[in-house]
């Protein structure tokens, strides 16, 4: 299968890397602000690389900028220090996009004629939309251990010690079923689209 | 849903990002399934006489599947993490072979010729790669579990990387048993079963791997 050109919007010292890199290694290391940071940097760069590609297919942008969202951070132990961080985002961007072909039985809407130009050159794709899936729905389908668990850490925002005195659960456990409660969500997102 | 609500929700209480080492999976199921593999390869086949250990034939198995080890596993670690290059690996791991193609040759045109058919065919030339493939059956089970703990993105390569790890196990795990002398021999077959074992993991990696 032949992916559009490797190097063309990543090149590894852009503008985009270099503000990415410092924020990401601190993410890395369990900063949940920089992490934040981070992220919203990366999905404003998704929406425009997955906008052009998806051109046709509109309403496919922000669906699939947050299944790329969720990938990243399950497999954010699979980030090599010493690589850049676009590197590593656009090889799964890539990776989700042609599984999204796939799925839709549509490989050869992967050739794109805009290839000469770098992300910094394309116009914004359109503006942030809310996807069409909802995160209460989603949530509901996960079993009460884990949705509980993603509830109190991460919607309510509480530390992993207070979440632990709140639901009687012992931290170990609770991060287990925040783990598996967001594998679990990543599997329904790439299943509904 | 909005997409911040859904950073937001990833990015509280993150913690550190995990490890995702490869050799966290990869050396529990190299050493389980080549462990499995030599049981069943002494216990079917039975071990190589004694005398043969004090001749080149088995060490020069075990060193050629031992390097294949190692160079595979590297590859597996670098097709599992997205945007790191397996060009290195897979150099390496052609490099090994290329070795001991080299290594056979030059023995076989050392030899008499009336002694090279068999030196190429050994007497089991049919069986050896078919043995191989048959005993990496349990290692490419591990290895391909330990490729779901990374993430790799071409996925035909990752099989591929997964079932060569698994055919460099347990071509180890074969030359326990198997009675064949000849460096042209071991260059020829041994390389097969092992090629084997990665041409059935790059036809498992896209159904297998995908995420």
């Amino acid at each position: 299968m032949t992916l559009p050109n490797e190097c063309n919007y990543a090149t590894p010292l852009d503008e985009f890397e270099l503000t990415l890199k410092p924020m990401w290694l601190r993410a890395q290391a369990g900063d949940a602000l920089a992490y934040r940071d981070a992220l919203a940097k990366i999905a404003q760069r998704l929406r425009r690389f997955y906008g052009r590609r998806l051109q046709a297919l509109p309403d496919e942008v922000e669906d699939l900028v947050q299944e790329t969202l969720l990938a990243l951070h399950m497999q954010r132990g699979t980030y090599d220090d010493t690589l850049p961080v676009s590197s590593w985002v656009f090889a799964i961007a890539r990776h989700k996009l042609v599984d999204l072909w796939r799925r839709r039985g549509r490989r050869d809407n992967l050739n794109d004629s805009l290839d000469d130009l770098t992300e910094d050159q394309h116009p914004l794709a359109q503006e942030e939309l809310p996807s069409r899936r909802d995160l209460a729905v989603l949530l509901e389908q996960l079993p009460e251990s884990q949705q509980q668990a993603i509830l109190l850490t991460k919607i309510e925002g509480l530390s992993m010690a207070e979440a632990s005195e709140r639901s009687g659960v012992s931290v170990a456990a609770l991060k287990v079923q925040v783990h598996r409660g967001l594998k679990q969500l990543a599997a329904l997102v790439r299943s509904d689209s | 849903m909005k997409t911040d609500e859904l950073i937001t929700l990833l990015a509280n209480q993150a913690g550190p990002a995990p490890k995702a080492l490869v050799v966290k999976r990869l050396l529990p199921a190299g050493m389980a399934g080549g462990l499995l593999a030599a049981a069943l390869v002494v216990s079917v086949l039975g071990l190589i006489p004694d005398t043969m250990l004090t001749e080149p034939g088995p060490w020069i198995k075990f060193a050629y599947a031992g390097a294949l080890v190692l160079a595979t596993a590297w590859l597996v670690s670098r097709v599992g993490k997205p945007g790191a290059s397996g060009k290195q690996a897979v150099g390496a791991v052609l490099g090994i072979v290329l070795v001991m193609l080299l290594v056979g040759f030059a023995s076989y045109i050392s030899m008499e010729e009336s002694e090279r058919a068999a030196a190429l065919m050994g007497h089991s030339w049919l069986l050896c790669p078919w043995t191989i493939l048959v005993l990496s059956i349990p290692v490419m089970a591990g290895s391909f579990w330990a490729m779901k703990g990374l993430a790799p993105t071409n996925l035909p390569l990752a099989g591929a990387a997964c079932g060569l790890f698994a055919g460099a196990v347990a071509a180890m795990a074969y030359a326990l048993a198997c009675t064949e002398p000849a460096a042209p021999f071991i260059a020829i077959w041994y390389t097969l079963g092992i090629a084997l074992c990665g041409g059935v993991g790059a036809v498992l990696g896209p159904r297998l791997l995908n995420w």
